[in-house]
């Protein structure tokens, strides 16, 4: 009798590792294309960047800078954990050597790593389930995830908060080795997109950085677009618009 | 006292060989020291030449947060109101706006880190008198779209005129800046560092390519030099408000200002050294000399000569050895310093290598201040003076008796 009443209320790890999966994969889809603008807070300034994207799996993905001007035309491929970046101006096709990884992209709170890393929450962390918290009106597993001992991952620990309904990804929280505060994510503005519910607004607040923040703003994706694996090719780069 | 200078004169010249002697070794003292001094402070001119004429000038005004992080998003806009308000001071002669940033120049297949100063061509010219180092192409027109790099960096990133140099950098708040721009001239930078690194571009084409219109990092102010500097400074201080602060060239390199000073202090302990070791030497001349002529003193004594006249003669023919050194000294110092000032001295090997990577060029340098010179003469003189004191003394406690006989001990 009490075990019935015990099992009502738990989660397996199996179904806690199925919730991280299904809100990854709301994102991605198996390949996607869309556009999106990214903001980048300072405490002085803020600058808006618009771009176009197109992803294929977690190994491929393509952005297009469409504005400002000076900057259009930009372009920046990955492939798998390579990365290249077409600059027009200069007509040069940059390769982001591994000693750039940690530096910003574009000037944002971004690293070309966060860009590239290839770790994948559902199969490079072990997953625990620690309770429920509401955020923003959602109620939400809070889910602590812990990199297997070989992943490719920088983090020591990352947090994050998925919706009960809608397996919505709401906030994450990124902690380093020694268990500090990194980053924080914080998504919102949950609107339909193409034929799913995803929250379009996603902001990314460094801890320890006072008054920095970029903010990504999704206007449109298009999910489960037909993409091959040729389009991410640096011939492509220079044609893409 | 014309009687006592006629006798203190011939004195001295009844042992030609003794006083000769003496004044050789003040001669080589005084030679050795002002072209010591005339070398260190040759170099510190030329330091601070290099630091002030062809790079800060004396003074700057940045935003202030500038100089505690150098970042292209730490500028202010060009304000014709503060540049009136800045040349109003009739101290100041000319107020320079530049727009100084760093980033990667590449070639073909070379890339290497450079610095990139957005200049008004004909403005910056009056400090740094650039367009005369131009040592092929032109200088930078007015509007100009190409560039103008130091030698080094030509050399290094294998460029020729006209090629197209593409730089790589950040611009104002974290845009990409990436661009073409033709090389107009290669310049022959007197700083090495900034030669193997420095790219003058016009500022109209930096503000552009940084994203940065109408942008500055800094307004170099110049006046005549460092004396007007510290007085101008003051007011300049208190005149310039926040958000913008003004700095002197030695706020901005105080490891120049140290490094001078610690030299300096080196270069006093080596001087005061030789000068011990000439006092001794005229204190050993003016010993022996009384006591050779310990006879001669006493008969005079005895014969009515006042104790005080002999001791004046004495102190003047000391004064006269002192002056006779200081006059040689300086009368070959001078033109031979004059001439090593036309033609510094090239430096060779690692010693060379050693300076050209601490960014002066590899040359001993002379200084013509008046002060190398006077700073010795006034040094011997007053040696001269204290070594004079002792005949004085001595003389006065002369015992004409023992003296004639040569017993007394002086």
């Amino acid at each position: 009798m009490t075990f019935l009443i015990l099992s009502g209320s738990f989660v397996s790890a199996q179904d806690i590792k199925e919730i991280v999966r299904k809100s990854d994969e709301k994102f991605r889809g198996s390949s996607s294309s869309g556009s999106f603008s990214m903001t980048i807070e300072r405490p002085t300034w803020s600058r808006t960047i618009s771009m176009k994207s197109w992803a294929l799996g977690t190994d491929y993905s393509l952005i297009y800078v469409t504005a400002p001007a000076k900057e259009k035309g930009q372009v920046f491929l990955k492939r798998k954990n390579e990365m290249w970046n077409w600059v027009p101006s200069i007509e040069r096709m940059v390769k982001i050597p591994p000693s750039m990884m940690m530096q910003s992209w574009m000037g944002s709170d971004f690293t070309n790593d966060d860009l590239v890393r290839e770790s994948s929450i559902v199969k490079d962390y072990t997953h625990k389930l620690l309770g429920e918290e509401t955020v923003a009106d959602y109620l939400c597993y809070k889910v602590e995830l812990i990199p297997l001992e070989d992943a490719p991952v920088v983090w020591g620990k990352v947090l994050m908060w998925v919706s009960k309904k809608d397996y919505l990804w709401l906030k994450a929280e990124f902690y380093d080795e020694d268990g500090i505060l990194v980053n924080t994510e914080i998504l919102n503005d949950i609107k339909k997109m193409d034929d799913r519910i995803i929250p379009c607004r996603m902001e990314m607040i460094p801890a320890d950085k006072k008054g920095h923040k970029t903010i990504m703003i999704f206007e449109n994706t298009d999910f489960d677009v037909p993409l091959k694996e040729d389009f991410f090719s640096i011939q492509n780069m220079k044609k893409v618009k | 006292m014309t009687a006592n200078i006629k006798l203190a004169w011939r004195n001295i010249w009844r042992n030609k060989r003794r006083t000769l002697i003496t004044v050789a070794s003040i001669f080589f003292g005084v030679l050795l020291s002002a072209y010591m001094t005339s070398m260190q402070e040759g170099s510190y001119d030329k330091m601070v030449e290099i630091v002030v004429k062809f790079y800060s000038g004396y003074m700057q005004v940045h935003h202030e947060d500038y100089w505690e992080n150098k970042s292209i998003n730490n500028v202010f806009d060009y304000d014709q109101a503060m540049v009136d308000q800045l040349k109003a001071n009739t101290e100041v002669d000319y107020v320079i706006p530049r727009l100084e940033t760093f980033g990667l120049a590449s070639s073909e297949e070379l890339t290497r880190g450079a610095a990139i100063f957005g200049i008004v061509p004909e403005i910056e010219n009056q400090l740094t008198g650039i367009a005369d180092k131009i040592i092929s192409g032109k200088y930078l027109q007015p509007n100009d779209d190409g560039v103008v790099i130091g030698d080094g960096l030509a050399k290094f990133l294998k460029l020729q005129l006209n090629d197209t140099l593409v730089i790589i950098t950040q611009g104002y708040h974290g845009i990409s800046a990436a661009g073409k721009f033709p090389v107009r001239g290669i310049i022959k930078h007197v700083s090495p560092e900034l030669n193997k690194s420095i790219i003058y571009m016009e500022l109209k084409t930096c503000q552009n390519f940084l994203g940065a219109e109408n942008k500055l990092t800094s307004l170099v102010v110049n006046v005549a030099d460092n004396e007007v500097m510290s007085k101008t400074l003051k007011k300049l201080k208190s005149e310039i408000q926040s958000p913008f602060s003004v700095m002197s060239w030695e706020e901005m390199q105080p490891e120049i200002v140290q490094q001078i000073g610690s030299d300096r202090a080196g270069g006093v302990i080596m001087k005061a050294i030789l000068y011990i070791v000439i006092a001794f030497g005229i204190l050993g001349t003016i010993m022996m000399m009384i006591a050779e002529r310990s006879r001669e003193f006493g008969v005079m004594i005895s014969i009515g000569m006042q104790k005080t006249k002999l001791a004046t003669v004495l102190f003047i023919e000391t004064l006269f050895i002192g002056l006779l050194g200081i006059i040689s000294g300086i009368a070959v110092s001078l033109p031979l310093i004059l001439i090593q000032a036309q033609n510094p001295i090239p430096l060779t090997g690692e010693t060379a290598k050693l300076m050209e990577d601490f960014g002066f060029e590899p040359y001993m340098f002379f200084s013509t201040a008046p002060e190398v010179f006077w700073q010795q003469a006034i040094s011997i003189f007053i040696i001269s003076v204290l070594i004079g004191i002792y005949p004085i003394v001595s003389t006065l406690k002369i015992r004409a008796i023992k003296a004639l006989h040569g017993y007394e001990k002086i």
